[in-house]
């Protein structure tokens, strides 16, 4: 068909762009369904570090990556987010208790969710995200990297292993790794 | 048409269009500043008022949890720390850079080509790649008889300076018979990677100008013993220098088949 009156363009010109507002506000409002229900939210908790570093100093050295229970019982996993790889590649958790997850990266951005979790956040160089939660299911879950980060990016990607609490058993150093089960 | 009517025609549009976007900000703004906080903030135990305030950023965020200090210490990953200073100091060529290189002739070769294909090339590797292994087998991070002596014996200057004189050398040519030689499996790896083991592309780091990190070396071109022996010692944890396990975290998945194809790919077949 062709539209050569000015009736017929305004037409079409109206379809389409209900149909972009729709999509629109399709989205929008799935946006503020996960904000209302799932409290899904920016984070926080700004905290900086200098990536040029990171493998030196400190929380986020290669031999401090991982699950660890600190002290209040409480569980803490550091993660590292790297071209093209997570460090550890695979972390290990309890369930239904409360997990902390800290991630940094000494390159570019990244960003991480874990499948079926409300996990999910930007990895930013400079600063540390860290996220709360608790995991109810139990198994290995997938956690990809959600940012364009390089030509490997879709190769990007770790496991979270999500085992019942009385399976989970941080050796006396208080770390616990998916190699060690 | 007159130019008046035509502004009458639109003037409809020009009012329905700023109205619709007029909401749409307003609308936004009482949802983000005010909304949003109020349903969020009583979840996390804070009052309306705190909530909103955070939200439009005149409180601070939740402070910094204290994390428990760690001794941890980066050895034996490497002691380099790339940055921005550091980077320009690979500059132009010097003639003290020549000078240093005469010491390496009896090994890397004369113009930084090998004789001896269980040493490694370093004509045309890229500066950054030469100083942090000098810098890694001078701290120890890297482990080599012969080559921790030499770089023990190089100060820090002088390895930026070595780094750049081989940098600037140009590479090995590569054989003319086995330059166009196609291996596809290989080629799979080297471009695509493998999804269901995780392996990325070997030259999303390797390919040339791949924006992977800073010191990933220049593989093609180099020589084949070489290149094999190291995704062994990768492999087996013998060398362990990578920063975060970027390169043991892949040789790890390779068979040593592959190990030996891959090895071969570079150091023969015409690639980037
Ligand atoms: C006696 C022989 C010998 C001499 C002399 C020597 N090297 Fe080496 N070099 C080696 C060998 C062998 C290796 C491989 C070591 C390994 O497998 O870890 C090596 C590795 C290297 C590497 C790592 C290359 C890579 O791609 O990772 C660099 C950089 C290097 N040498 C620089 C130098 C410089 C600069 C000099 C001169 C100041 C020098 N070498 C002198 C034998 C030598
Ligand atoms: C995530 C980025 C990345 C990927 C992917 C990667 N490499 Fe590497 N590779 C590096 C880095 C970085 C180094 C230098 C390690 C260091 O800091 O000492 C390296 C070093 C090497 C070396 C030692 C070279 C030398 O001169 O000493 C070889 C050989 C190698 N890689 C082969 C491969 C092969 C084959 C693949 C694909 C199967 C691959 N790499 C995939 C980043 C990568
Ligand atoms: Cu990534």
């Amino acid at each position: 068909m062709r539209a050569d009156t000015e009736q017929e363009i305004l037409k079409t010109e109206l379809w389409w762009t209900a149909l972009v507002i729709a999509i629109v506000t399709a989205i929008m409002l799935a946006i503020i369904y996960a904000g209302v229900v799932h409290h899904i939210n920016p984070p926080s908790n700004i905290e900086t570090i200098d990536p040029k570093t990171l493998h030196l100093t400190g929380e986020f050295t290669e031999s401090n990556l991982g699950t660890r229970v600190e002290a209040g019982d409480q569980v803490t996993s550091r993660v590292v987010a790297t071209q093209f790889a997570f460090q550890p590649q695979c972390i290990v958790v309890p369930s239904n208790r409360t997990v902390t997850l800290r991630f940094a990266t000494p390159d570019v951005i990244h960003g991480i969710l874990v499948t079926g979790t409300n996990v999910n956040t930007m990895i930013i160089p400079g600063y540390v995200s860290q996220v709360h939660t608790v995991f109810t299911k139990t198994g290995d879950l997938l956690m990809p990297c959600h940012e364009f980060c390089g030509l490997g990016h879709s190769q990007m990607w770790a496991t979270v292993r999500v085992v019942p609490e009385d399976q989970f058993r941080p050796g006396p150093d208080g770390r616990a790794s998916c190699d060690a089960r | 048409m007159k130019p008046a009517e035509l502004r009458e025609i639109d003037r409809p549009w020009r009012i329905w269009a700023s109205v619709i976007i007029v909401s749409i900000l307003a609308f936004s703004v009482v949802f983000g500043f005010l909304v949003l906080p109020i349903v969020q903030g009583r979840a996390a135990g804070l009052d309306a008022f705190t909530a909103i305030c955070r939200a439009v950023g005149i409180l601070p965020g939740s402070p910094a949890v204290k994390q428990p200090t760690s001794e941890a210490k980066a050895q034996p990953t490497t002691q380099v720390a790339w940055s921005t200073d550091l980077m320009r100091t690979f500059g132009r060529r010097t003639q003290a850079g020549a000078e240093i290189a005469q010491g390496c002739v009896a090994c890397h070769g004369e113009h930084g080509i090998a004789a001896d294909p269980q040493n490694p090339n370093l004509a045309g590797q890229s500066a950054a790649a030469i100083y942090k292994q000098l810098h890694d087998y001078k701290s120890g991070s890297r482990v080599h008889d012969v080559m921790t002596g030499i770089a023990q014996g190089l100060e820090d200057r002088q390895i930026v300076e070595v780094a750049t004189h081989f940098a600037s050398s140009a590479r090995r040519d590569l054989d003319p018979t086995t330059a166009e030689v196609v291996d596809e499996d290989v080629i799979r790896l080297v471009e695509r990677g493998d999804p269901s083991r995780g392996l990325p592309a070997c030259n999303s780091c390797h390919g040339f100008n791949a924006g992977g990190p800073i010191e990933t070396p220049t593989l093609s071109h180099q020589n084949r013993e070489y290149l094999a022996r190291q995704l062994q010692a990768f492999k087996t944890d013998a060398r362990r220098n990578d920063i975060y396990t970027r390169m043991r975290s892949v040789a790890v998945k390779l068979t040593d088949r592959e190990i030996e194809r891959l090895a071969t790919f570079y150091a023969t077949t015409l690639s980037y």
